[in-house]
């Protein structure tokens, strides 16, 4: 763990209630790179990724960003850091329209103030959103809610984006698609954190990817390297 | 197996103390007695739906009122017979009318969930009230009156009172023996998660049902002997939105978890209203409200959770 | 014919006030889920409000309405962070229910302690004042309150629509942890939510008071009136309290016309636990959760 990092999670512990979803948990990602989470149903990543969003307030651990402590803010001071999670479910206010729904990504000040150019970013990445920009969001095809969630997190103009489980329940073609866009974003600059259940996909793009078991990071390395991994092979590939 | 010996020997010996009360206190607090065994044991009652299936009834007075205006119709039909006679057949009139009734409404009822289900019974209370101040069968707005049925020589609050702690008790009986069975237990599934317990194969309609109209029922047993006790009643005074109010603060206030705490909570609460705040008249409704807020607040488990979790912090030192 | 278009005329002028004093039950209920049992106290706050500003310092009841209107504002967000709010976060759906029912027995004994439990009302130099239309008569009274109503609601429906913090609201109804995650604090939200609901109501109050006498207990009528509009309308949107509004001053006075007053409330109830039956979500739906 260097200080160069953009994001560093050290001994992070959450849960609900009684029980620890996340204990001692560490990883962390340089800044411009993609990095992976990835593991089986229930092993806490989506609680990991929430924390760091500031969605749930973690019950130990450190969490740092850009060099500074954040453990334990809120979302809106995550949002104002340059943190901005795209959530798993996707999340989007069904009964408004794209149009404000991305307005919603837009609330912190400096979001605010360059919304005109960021609109019109994200119109250019998407012109479907574009196209159907007065229609309700709960009324698009499944891979277009996913379009618009991820281009409501761009509209906060985020350092980090974290992504949980953009590929799921989208056709292949689209997950492809999706894959394709996480990699253009971080070419543009934009730090990637991605919570993949496709992991053979995942693994590809990752320059470093973390397995998560039981809420502890059990094995980590390139994305690649691990795709070659025995551990990997059989609990993930069905190898 | 000895911590139940045990129990059963301090309610046998409560209800005798209790029993024997009325020979040593004044008229007053023989009242206040009754009082709280009335709202106790109606509380109770809604404690069977809500308590274990979290139906939450907004509405519940509606079989206060029915029980009453059953028994006091069907005391007309015999006014010349012995007073025991009467007493027990307003009783019984008061049961079946309210649990039949309550059977009825149950099946489309029970279809709502969640604030639906509240409101509806909400909406089925002030029907019912209204209806009964409609229509003259009912005494209209004059209301009807009810005979003494108090024997000679007995006082007739006393009388109130042991009827009151008898019906208190079976209910008490009544729903520690459900929470025991296989109903009990089915009807705790539903309220973890109906939809799981549907799937698992408890029958729910069939169990929220029988939950409803033995909850329904027996308070219109209790609503017969409030009847009798008030000795005259309207529509206003038995379909009234603060009973069913009160029967689900008294059992928040004792606590939701346990058949203790809404009869806790109606004694706290009783005996605070009448005893407590008797010489702050003006002000009675606003202390009420002030501590249904700092029970939701401080002690959202009521204060059988409050004092379960006192002991369980005690025990961990 | 013409007594027919006589109660038609008095209904929708009815169910316009019925309309206005639901929208901030509808508003909280749609956005938090609350059932707020404080609503009747700010509707009767705000006619007391207004007979204070009117016989005390001579103001003319409409004139009262945005200051009241702040008043309340305040009082709502003060009682939702002080007392709802906590609730809330107890997480027992009756927990937040049984709050408001506390704080509104709190509020209504010191209505009464203040004002005394007899019945008072406000009448302005205008409020004997009858129009003609043929046959047809209205005050004048209930027509100005009917439009100050309708604006209220049209300016009401503005600020949801189109101000960020309307939108912001709207999001946080439709998903609290995607609105949580955009940077939206959702406890300011419910707090803003909770004092714009209570400005409304004592809006609405204020109307009423013009139009009808009133006693602090009233304020239960008034709970219950919105919860039926509301139930009937649909949660949440102003087109549903509209709608719930306007049906049930039909009914209530066609009834009170053509079957006597005894029944206005109860066919009032019936209709609400018919429309709970077959559909739940009220004629229009819920602006905010998915229909079951
Ligand atoms: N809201 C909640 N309340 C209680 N427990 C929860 C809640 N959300 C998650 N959990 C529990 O926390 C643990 C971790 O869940 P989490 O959602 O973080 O897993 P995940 O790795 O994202 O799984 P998946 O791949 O299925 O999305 C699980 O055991 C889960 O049951
Ligand atoms: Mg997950």
């Amino acid at each position: 763990m260097t200080t160069t990092d953009l994001l560093s999670v050290q001994g992070l512990a959450a849960g609900y209630g009684g029980a620890l979803a996340v204990r001692g948990l560490d990883f962390a990602v340089a800044p411009g790179t993609i990095a992976v989470l990835v593991g089986a149903n229930g092993a806490g990543k989506t609680t990991t990724v929430q924390v760091i969003a500031g969605a749930i307030r973690p019950s130990g651990g450190t969490i740092r960003f850009d060099g500074e402590t954040v453990t334990g803010l809120d979302c809106p001071a995550m949002v104002d850091r340059g943190i901005t999670l795209v959530p798993e479910g996707r999340l989007i206010f069904a009964r408004m329209t794209v149009e404000e729904n991305l307005l919603m990504g837009a609330l912190n000040r400096r979001a605010a103030a360059n919304l005109a150019r960021n609109l019109d970013r994200v119109f250019a990445l998407f012109p479907r959103l574009a196209q159907r920009r007065g229609q309700l969001g709960g009324s698009m095809s499944g891979g277009e809610q996913q379009m618009l969630a991820i281009a409501r997190g761009l509209m906060a103009e985020p350092r980090l984006m974290i992504l949980d489980e953009p590929s799921l329940g989208l056709a292949p073609k689209v997950v492809a698609e999706t894959f394709g866009l996480i990699r253009q974003l971080n070419a543009e600059g934009i730090t990637i954190l991605l919570v993949e259940q496709n992991v053979r996909q995942s693994l590809q793009l990752a320059d470093r990817a973390f397995v998560i078991e039981k809420g502890r990071v059990v094995l980590s390395g390139a994305g690649p390297t691990l795709l070659d991994d025995p551990f990997v092979k059989t609990a993930f590939l069905g190898l | 197996m000895a911590r139940r010996i045990t129990i059963l020997l301090l309610a046998v010996l409560l209800i005798a103390a209790l029993t024997t009360l009325p020979f040593f206190l004044k008229a007053f607090h023989i009242r206040v007695g009754l009082s709280i065994f009335l709202s106790a044991g109606f509380a109770v009652c809604w404690w069977l739906l809500a308590g274990f299936t979290a139906y939450y009834s907004f509405g519940h007075t509606a079989f206060v009122g029915i029980g009453a205006f059953a028994a006091a119709l069907a005391l007309r039909a015999v006014p010349e017979a012995a007073p025991a006679l009467q007493l027990a057949w307003s009783l019984g009139a008061g049961l079946v009318v309210a649990g039949g009734i309550a059977a009825i409404i149950a099946w489309p009822i029970l279809r709502l969930r969640g604030h639906y289900f509240t409101i509806a019974m909400l909406a089925v209370a002030l029907v019912l009230g209204e209806a009964v101040a409609a229509f003259p069968v009912f005494g209209g707005s004059t209301g009807l009156a009810l005979p003494n049925l108090a024997p000679m020589g007995v006082r007739v609050e006393a009388f109130f009172y042991w009827i009151a702690l008898a019906l208190l008790a079976i209910v008490m009986a009544v729903a520690w023996v459900i929470s025991r069975s296989r109903l009990g237990y089915g009807l705790a599934a539903i309220r973890e998660d109906e939809d799981a317990a549907q799937m698992l194969g408890v029958p729910t309609t069939r169990f929220k049902v029988v939950a409803f109209v033995l909850s329904g029922g027996l308070i219109g047993l209790i609503g017969a002997v409030y009847a009798l006790n008030l000795g005259y009643i309207t529509s206003d005074s038995v379909f009234r939105g603060s009973l069913s109010l009160e029967m689900i603060v008294n059992s928040l206030v004792g606590g939701m978890g346990s058949i203790l705490g809404p009869v806790i909570g109606a004694a706290v609460m009783t005996g605070v209203t009448k005893l407590v705040l008797a010489d702050l008249l003006e002000y009675h409704l606003a202390i009420t409200g002030v501590l249904i807020v700092a029970v939701v607040l401080v002690a959202p488990d009521g204060l059988v959770g409050l004092w379960r979790r006192r002991r369980a912090q005690s025990a961990g030192r | 014919m013409t007594a027919l278009v006589q109660t038609l005329v008095n209904g929708l002028l009815y169910g316009g006030i019925l309309s206005i004093a639901a929208v901030g039950f509808s508003l909280i209920f749609g956005v938090m889920s609350v059932i707020n049992l404080t609503h009747g106290i700010f509707v009767i706050g705000g006619a007391y409000g207004a007979l204070v500003a009117w016989s005390v310092l001579g103001i003319d009841p409409l004139l009262s309405i945005p200051p009241l209107m702040l008043v309340a504002f305040a009082l709502g967000w003060a009682c939702q962070r002080l007392v709802i709010q906590p609730a809330v976060e107890r997480g027992n759906p009756v927990a937040a229910l049984l709050v408001t029912f506390g704080f509104a027995l709190i509020a209504v004994n010191l209505l009464t302690v203040t004002f005394s439990s007899s019945v008072r009302s406000i009448s302005p130099s205008y409020s004997f004042i009858n129009l003609r239309l043929g046959d047809i008569s209205i005050d004048l009274v209930r027509l100005v309150a009917f439009g100050c109503g309708l604006a209220l609601i049209a300016i009401l429906g503005s600020f949801l629509r189109f101000s960020r913090w309307g939108r912001v609201i709207r999001a946080t109804a439709l998903s609290e942890l995607g609105a949580r995650l955009c940077g939206v604090d959702a406890r300011a939200v419910y707090a803003m939510t909770f004092a714009v609901a209570s400005a409304f109501a004592a809006a609405s109050g204020v109307l009423i008071g013009m139009m009808l006498p009133f006693t602090p207990a009233d304020e239960v009528t008034w709970t219950v009136y919105a919860f039926i509009v509301v139930t009937l309308g649909g949660v949440g949107s102003l087109g549903g309290a509209m709608l719930g509004g306007l049906l049930l001053g039909l009914v209530s006075t066609l009834t009170q016309t053509y079957l006597g007053a005894v029944y206005t409330n109860m066919v009032m109830f019936l209709i609400l636990l018919f429309t709970l039956l077959v559909r739940p979500n009220g004629i229009l739906g819920s602006a905010f959760k998915a229909s079951r």
